[in-house]
């Protein structure tokens, strides 16, 4: 089975879903995110990534319980599946793959 | 307290973003919003828009398809089942709805189909457009007033037709009226008589040029020649059985008027034409070859002065010409040929505007102004409204009933458009069937319309297609205003509140809606009670109103004279006198009062160089006219018994038009008229007299003797056993003149047709008050009865705790009176507004008192009472154990 495609910003998000687990929802991504690349990111970039990761089966979502400080809106809890973590194990390992193969010299250190 | 974040942008939001994003979309946002709301407000807010604007995209806008998911067929098809299985429900809420609406539907249709009847008129004339009529403009004296007539001076066609080579057809026309017609056998002896009220026309072949009136047999050229006639397919069939055989027989006319009347002439029938519509004002039956009459005098005649009575005259123009050029070159042309003192001018008018030019009247006596038909569409579109009304009423009303419906629909997913769909379809199969219950009422009450306005309608929705889009766009229309609001009120009901029947406290705004509906039905209702009141009041003057003479038990005969019959009027006035029952015996040119059909002159007065500024009527009558109408004299004396002209009387308006201070001053002065043939002295003055309708201000008025111009008796009747006396005075009338077919028509008849067309007006108000005062009341049960149902608790709370029973009916009743006179405030001054117009046409007219608004709002309060009473009485009397112990 082909795998689907994923871009450069969609593996970011599927990592920090994976890396939140059942605690991944829009704000949280997005915060954590914006910490870890010190760049600001437009929350609808999130929502779009996810929904499209979900289309593509990457990741799957529940709602959760009411709260009030949403303005009576539930959260959407973003979990990855199998095949997101296969995924995200494929571009791993084509990385360090591609990484170890760079010749061991000296940049000058 | 947390911030809230800015509303119109969440709103915006909510409008586009899909139902299954928008939790999480908007909870997100709202969090971030939050978050930064501490650091910085202001910032935040402006934060949040950015976010919000960046979510404005595809993937997140809702979908444009209302109902993605469903089959729409089979939806529609559920709607209509669910629908008709609720109008069988609740029969009785749908029985007033439809029967309201097919009333008011069957009303608008009927005024539709007289409208459309009215309005065309004369329009099958494939050259229409470029038909015109000349008419004469009238100065009378200097008065700043100008009047039309149809008339016009005998030269008017010849001098058209020489003077005016653009004109490409000039018709004249004369109508006759009262002609008698004898059928002749081979020898000329008379076989059948007939009379023709009107319907005998004067004319040449141009106007067939210029009108389309198909022939069946014959030729128009026949027209050229003296003494031939085109008879209609229904007179050949009535005078000789059959029309195929009629052409080339012989009739008889003695046509009928007074001076001017010439000898009988014998015609030949030389052509048959087609049956003439009824939306025509050219009501042709027999059309006499022009030359037969105006040949000798009248072609050559060059009196541009006087006026043809009855004689007309119609031209057909090139489409190119400019009218107003074309009038102000035939202004100029009057002024050329007539006498340098007469100031009248002759104008043309295009054939479409002859329908509706009720002043100048047309052949037919069918006129109708534009008014009148614009009144008629206001009031069809009032009472369609009412009925609207009503299904608004009662819809909403029910919407309490339907709330568990809707919350349940509503929790299985459907969502608003499609619960409006629903009452819409259901609001459509009420109209539909209240569309086709009207076409039934229309297709039942058409003869009954027919006779109350004296027209041919017919009603063929088949063939018609105008009816069919007619009641289509009706349907939709009712469907749309009606159907419209429920449809919103009843699909926007929270299914949370609906499901706990927590709907009474939100349902207020609808009561006062609901209250103002009832309101502006009782407005149009009012009004239509009251200017019903007014003109029928009115209608009762005209009949009641003392003349200023005697109309009671006098019959009018009318006849013609000639010298054979002018040497029998002695011997017949004598025979008549002999009979038991009558009274008196009068021989006039026609009788003192006249609505149409007066002789008016100018005269010199005690020897003027000029002739007087004003036009007078001029009568004649023998000594026995004053007696027999009981005419009052002021001054002077009655006529002396004479054949001849040899004193004038007078009435009073005459004396003050002269400028004369007492009646006195004009006794023994001579008046010359008709440029000196009658020259003779005032003998007499009566008291002013209404000698005209009460539409108009009566008018100076010369009466003098001269038997050559009677034209009919007026026999006065003692009251005992009329029908016997008729009887004998026919019989004699018979004797002496033979040749002539009886007819006779009462006094008070006569005057009452001159007010035809009011009392129809009053006949059409009195129907359309009472329809929309039963629409409105049918409206009012509605309500009331549905009020009942709905505080059974709170009556029986009440019973229980000691009120009577006449409390609980006031209880009820209360509101409605209310309303009711909240509608007759609003009601009133429009009501008097408009009558006071219409009253303003009549010199003679009744005072618009307070009492008869009283009256009216009187009137729809008890109406109204008793329809709810019977509703309040029921629900007072109903036992409070019942009803408090279901739940």
């Amino acid at each position: 089975m082909k795998h689907p495609s994923i871009g450069e910003f969609e593996e970011l998000v599927l990592l920090m879903v994976a890396a939140l687990h059942d605690e991944a929802y829009g704000v949280s991504i997005r915060e954590n995110l914006v910490e870890k690349l010190s760049k600001n990111i437009n929350i609808s970039a999130i929502h779009v990534a996810l929904k499209r990761m979900e289309d593509k089966g990457l990741v799957t979502s529940r709602f959760g319980g009411i709260t009030e400080d949403r303005g009576g809106r539930r959260k959407k809890y973003y979990v990855i599946t199998a095949l997101g973590k296969r995924i995200l194990d494929t571009q791993y390992d084509l990385r360090t793959g591609l990484y170890k193969l760079i010749p061991e010299i000296s940049f000058g250190r | 307290m947390k911030a809230r974040p800015p509303k119109r942008p969440l709103l915006f939001l909510r409008w586009f973003c899909r139902e299954d994003y928008l939790d999480e979309i908007e909870g997100d946002l709202i969090e971030i919003f939050h978050r930064r709301h501490e650091q910085s407000p202001a910032k935040a807010r402006r934060q949040f828009l950015w976010n919000l604007i960046k979510h404005f995209r595809p993937e997140f806008i809702r979908s444009l398809k209302l109902r993605p998911h469903y089959n729409s067929a089979a939806m529609i098809r559920n709607s209509f089942k669910t629908s008709s299985r609720n109008i069988v429900r609740n029969r009785n809420y749908a029985f007033i709805n439809i029967a309201g609406l097919a009333i008011g539907i069957a009303v608008c249709m009927m005024i539709f189909i007289v409208i459309r009847f009215q309005t065309s008129f004369d329009d099958f004339h494939s050259k229409k457009d470029r038909i015109y009529r000349v008419l004469t403009e009238y100065h009378h004296a200097d008065a700043a007033t100008i009047f039309y007539g149809k008339e016009v001076p005998y030269p008017m066609p010849v001098g058209l037709k020489t003077t005016f080579p653009q004109i490409e057809q000039v018709a004249p026309i004369y109508a006759s009226h009262n002609d008698q017609l004898d059928v002749l056998d081979d020898n000329g002896s008379p076989i059948k008589k007939f009379k023709e009220e009107s319907g005998v026309f004067y004319t040449g072949p141009s106007f067939f040029e210029i009108f389309d009136f198909p022939l069946l047999a014959g030729s128009y050229a026949s027209l050229k020649d003296r003494n031939n006639v085109l008879i209609t397919k229904e007179i050949a069939e009535k005078y000789f059985g059959d029309w195929r055989s009629a052409v080339g027989k012989t009739i008889s006319l003695k046509s009928g008027g007074s001076i001017w009347s010439h000898g009988t002439d014998i015609l030949k029938v030389s052509g048959i034409l087609a049956t003439i519509p009824a939306n025509t004002d050219f009501q042709l039956k027999l059309v006499v070859s022009y030359r037969t009459f105006f040949d000798g005098y009248f072609a050559k005649s060059t009196d541009w002065d006087g006026i043809g009575q009855n004689f007309g005259c119609y031209i057909l123009l090139p489409s190119t010409i400019a009218i107003d050029d074309f009038n102000r070159q035939l202004r100029a042309y009057s002024r050329t040929v007539e006498s340098p003192q007469n100031k009248d001018s002759h104008i043309i008018q295009p054939l479409s505007a002859v329908h509706f030019d009720v002043q100048t009247g047309d052949y037919s006596n069918k006129t109708i102004s534009r008014r009148l038909l614009n009144v008629l569409w206001l009031i069809a579109a009032f009472i369609l409204l009412i009925a609207c009304v009503n299904f608004i009423n009662l819809s909403t009303a029910q919407a309490v009933n339907r709330s568990k419906e809707v919350g349940v629909r509503k929790v299985l997913g459907s969502n608003r458009a499609q619960l409006q769909t629903q009452f819409i379809v259901e609001a459509f199969l009420m109209v539909a069937g209240a569309a086709v219950i009207a076409v039934i009422i229309s297709i039942l009450l058409l003869p009954y319309v027919n006779r109350l306005l004296e027209l041919s309608l017919s009603f063929n929705i088949l063939r018609d297609p105008a009816i069919t889009i007619f009641l289509f766009a009706v349907t939709i229309v009712v469907t749309a205003v009606a159907g419209f609001y429920p449809s919103v009120v009843l699909s926007r009901f929270n299914p949370v509140h609906a499901l706990k029947s927590r709907l009474a406290a939100n349902t207020t705004k609808g009561i006062s809606l609901r209250r103002g509906l009832v309101v502006f039905q009782f407005i149009i209702a009012q009004a239509l009670i009251i200017g019903t009141l007014i003109i029928v009041r009115q209608m009762n003057y005209f009949m009641d109103q003392p003349l200023g003479f005697d109309k009671d038990a006098i019959v009018n005969v009318p006849f013609r004279t000639d010298s054979v019959r002018i040497s029998r009027m002695d011997y017949l006035r004598k025979q008549l006198l002999s009979v038991k029952g009558v009274r008196a015996v009068s021989f006039s040119s026609n009788t003192p009062v006249e609505d149409d059909n007066d002789m008016w002159t100018t005269f010199r007065f005690n020897h003027a160089a000029k002739e007087t500024d004003f036009y007078a009527i001029s009568k004649f009558a023998d000594n026995e006219f004053v007696p027999a109408y009981k005419l009052q004299l002021v001054a002077g004396r009655n006529l002396q018994p004479s054949d001849m002209t040899r004193e004038f009387l007078v009435n009073e308006s005459l004396v003050k038009s002269l400028g004369l201070k007492k009646p006195e001053d004009i006794l023994n002065k001579e008046i010359s008229m008709w440029g000196d043939h009658i020259k003779c002295p005032v003998v007499g003055v009566l008291k002013d007299f209404n000698d005209r309708s009460f539409r108009r201000d009566l008018a100076p008025l010369l009466i003098t003797t001269d038997v050559v111009m009677y034209s009919q008796a007026a026999i006065k009747l003692a009251t005992t056993d009329i029908p016997a006396t008729m009887s004998s005075v026919k019989k004699i009338w018979e004797q002496t003149m033979p040749d002539f077919v009886f007819e006779y028509r009462f006094l008070d008849d006569k005057i009452g047709s001159f007010y035809k067309q009011e009392d129809q007006l009053a006949r059409l108000y009195k129907i359309f008050a009472a329809i929309a005062i039963f629409l409105s009341c049918l409206g009012l049960y509605g309500l009331a009865s549905f009020m009942a149902v709905q505080r059974i608790k709170e009556v029986g709370i009440r019973k229980v705790l000691g009120a009577s029973a006449t409390s609980i009916v006031y209880l009820f009743s209360r509101e409605f009176i209310l309303l009711i006179a909240i509608a007759l405030a609003i009601a009133t001054p429009i009501a008097w507004y408009y009558m006071h117009k219409w009253l303003q046409d009549y010199p003679y007219r009744i005072d618009v008192s307070w009492w008869l608004f009283a009256a009216g709002g009187l009137v729809a309060i008890i109406i109204a009472l008793a329809t709810i009473s019977f509703q309040a009485i029921r629900a007072a009397r109903a036992n409070p154990v019942k009803s408090l112990r279901t739940e």
